[in-house]
């Protein structure tokens, strides 16, 4: 439902821009590049919007989907047309890599690696796969992809552990990479799903939108959200990090009521 | 339908958090036990991360034993002095628990130890339950059975005597203190009440008559839950009261529906079946423990 209004949505307000675009379309060769010293025929090459600024996690909060969307002036897809690559990360947080052993037949958490900074959400998807928009400089430039992704670790250098983290984050639906590509209607609008799972963190998501042309990088706009736990999950949340011990009291008394109250009301029914 | 809880930053169906908490308080009205020790591991599996499972246990444990106590109470069924002196050495004890409990978390050994925990204590626990109850049921067939005289221990006569008035005994507080203290350090690093193992040793251990059992270690467990709740939050911060409180709804419901059931059937064999559900729930967590896993890795935010 949701998902459908926001492409509605998106498709209103480029309404006036796709309009535009019919009027060059005649020519079918990428229009000739406006005539330079004339500002006002300059159009961006790139504009991109998001569905919502803002996700709010309440106490029936399951995961979410928002939607990337945006035109470019020049035509996309096809033979010798324009790309767009999106990347979407969240903030990095330092995170422990354990590694199971085997000890007189039980399985332990054996020797760990320790990565500083693993960021929480990962998405990167394009109009096609990475590997044939960009060469491999230009993708390790940018840090493009999840085996670019700057993770240090501390200790052990054994690339194991890197391989499993990415594996795990992928299997919680938290990193994704190229598992959908970015679609195009109309050679020039574009839209990419963004799903959030339940576990996704909270916090200011960065989202970067790029416009790619012969194996290069030639516009980016940042667009960014943030994910908020907001109602009763936040006042808990909050008070549980703020006040830890008022919070217990809380507890112990909310438990006790809730035990007294319940047996109170099911021996009279 | 699903909801989110907030410090355990998922989201789970609240139907399941109703069922198991129903189911559990089922199970404990029959058998006139928390329920803790079967929670507990039951939130593990469904995906809880442990800490959470073992503090909201905890927090659980409480407030289904509020009621009981209060019902014992007023029948005078407890020991308020024994219970007090319990329950010093239960403070003490959860107080080591959960400094072991965030100890064990920075090492990343919180999983692998509550289960060896859960497996020790829940493997001897059930099988001397079993052993017992299938005895009393033999001896029974063969006799009237003996009557069970509370017997003088080589330990009841350590110094520090007090007379308890209740339980009509007078001993030295000290094994009512070390039993308190054991079983505070459990319910801080497991989750649970202790009242499985509690009411055993006050009978056994402490040769206390049966009738003031029940309720004081009621007592000792509400207040014991209640310390470790607060020492968790405080610590660990790892008490997810959205958790607890949909646990309780569906746990105080089935209770009553447990208890009026748990009447029709016999002690020994109630006994029997009890037991051989906590030998069943370590066995589950045992071969949780053996069998190769999924991932041979595991992913985590690195505990401060």
């Amino acid at each position: 439902m949701r998902r459908w209004q926001a492409v509605l949505l998106a498709l209103g307000l480029l309404l006036p821009l796709a309009g535009g675009a019919a009027h060059a379309q005649a020519p079918l060769p990428p229009p000739p590049p406006p005539a330079p010293g004339n500002p006002a025929a300059a159009r961006p090459p790139l504009v991109a919007e998001l569905s919502h600024q803002r996700v709010d996690i309440t106490t029936g909060f399951s995961g979410t989907e928002l939607l990337v969307f945006g035109a470019t002036e020049r035509l996309l897809g096809g033979e010798g047309g324009d790309d767009v690559l999106v990347v979407v990360q969240s903030g990095a947080e330092p995170m422990i890599v354990r590694r199971k052993i085997r000890v007189l037949g039980l399985w332990f958490n054996g020797p760990s690696a320790r990565f500083r900074q693993v960021p929480g959400f990962y998405l990167m998807a394009g109009t096609r796969p990475l590997r044939d928009m960009l060469p491999p400089e230009e993708r390790e430039a940018k840090r493009l992809g999840l085996e670019h992704l700057p993770l240090q670790s501390l200790g052990i250098q054994d690339p194991d552990y890197r391989q499993a983290l990415m594996k795990l984050k992928q299997d919680a639906r938290l990193w994704h990479e190229e598992e959908e590509a970015v679609q195009i209607s109309g050679a020039r609008l574009f839209r990419a799903r963004l799903p959030l799972p339940a576990t996704t963190d909270t916090g200011d998501y960065q989202v970067q939108v790029m416009l790619v042309r012969a194996g290069r990088v030639v516009a980016r706009q940042e667009l960014g959200f943030r994910v908020e736990r907001v109602g009763a999950a936040a006042r808990i949340a909050d008070v549980a990090a703020a006040q830890p011990v008022l919070y217990g009291f809380a507890c112990i008394l909310l438990a006790a009521f809730a035990g007294w109250f319940g047996s109170v009301l099911f021996r009279r029914g | 339908m699903q909801v989110y809880l907030p410090i355990a930053e998922m989201s789970v169906d609240a139907m399941l958090l109703l069922g198991i908490g129903f189911g559990v308080g089922w199970l404990s009205g029959l058998f006139g036990v928390g329920g803790g020790f079967l929670l507990t591991p039951l939130l593990i599996l469904v995906g809880i991360p442990a800490p959470v499972a073992v503090a909201s246990g905890a927090n659980q444990t409480l407030g289904a034993s509020v009621s009981g106590l209060i019902a014992q109470w007023r029948r005078g069924n407890v020991d308020p002095r024994m219970g007090l002196v319990l329950l010093a050495g239960g403070f003490l004890g959860s107080a080591l628990g959960v400094t072991l409990f965030a100890w064990l978390r920075r090492q990343g050994q919180v999983d692998l130890a509550v289960s060896i925990f859960y497996i020790v204590v829940l493997g001897s626990v059930g099988g001397l339950m079993v052993r017992e109850s299938v005895r009393a049921i033999l001896r029974r067939r063969r006799s009237g059975g003996p009557a069970r005289l509370h017997a003088h221990l080589w330990m009841h006569g350590l110094p520090f005597k007090l007379r308890f008035r209740k339980s009509r005994l007078y001993i030295s507080v000290i094994p009512p203190m070390v039993v308190g203290f054991g079983i505070g350090v459990l319910s801080a690093v497991m989750g649970v009440g202790g009242g499985f193992m509690l009411v055993p040793a006050m009978i056994y251990l402490l040769g206390m008559p049966t009738a003031v059992v029940i309720g004081t270690s009621l007592f000792q467990v509400v207040f014991v839950a209640a310390n470790v709740t607060l020492l968790q939050a405080v610590q660990t911060g790892s008490v997810d009261i959205v958790l607890t409180l949909l646990l309780l709804v569906g746990g105080v419901a089935g209770a009553q529906f447990g208890a009026s059931m748990g009447t029709r059937l016999r002690g020994e064999e109630t006994r029997a079946l009890l037991g051989l559900l906590v030998l069943g729930v370590a066995l589950s967590l045992l071969w949780g423990l053996v069998a190769t896993p999924e991932s041979l890795f595991a992913i985590g935010p690195i505990p401060t």
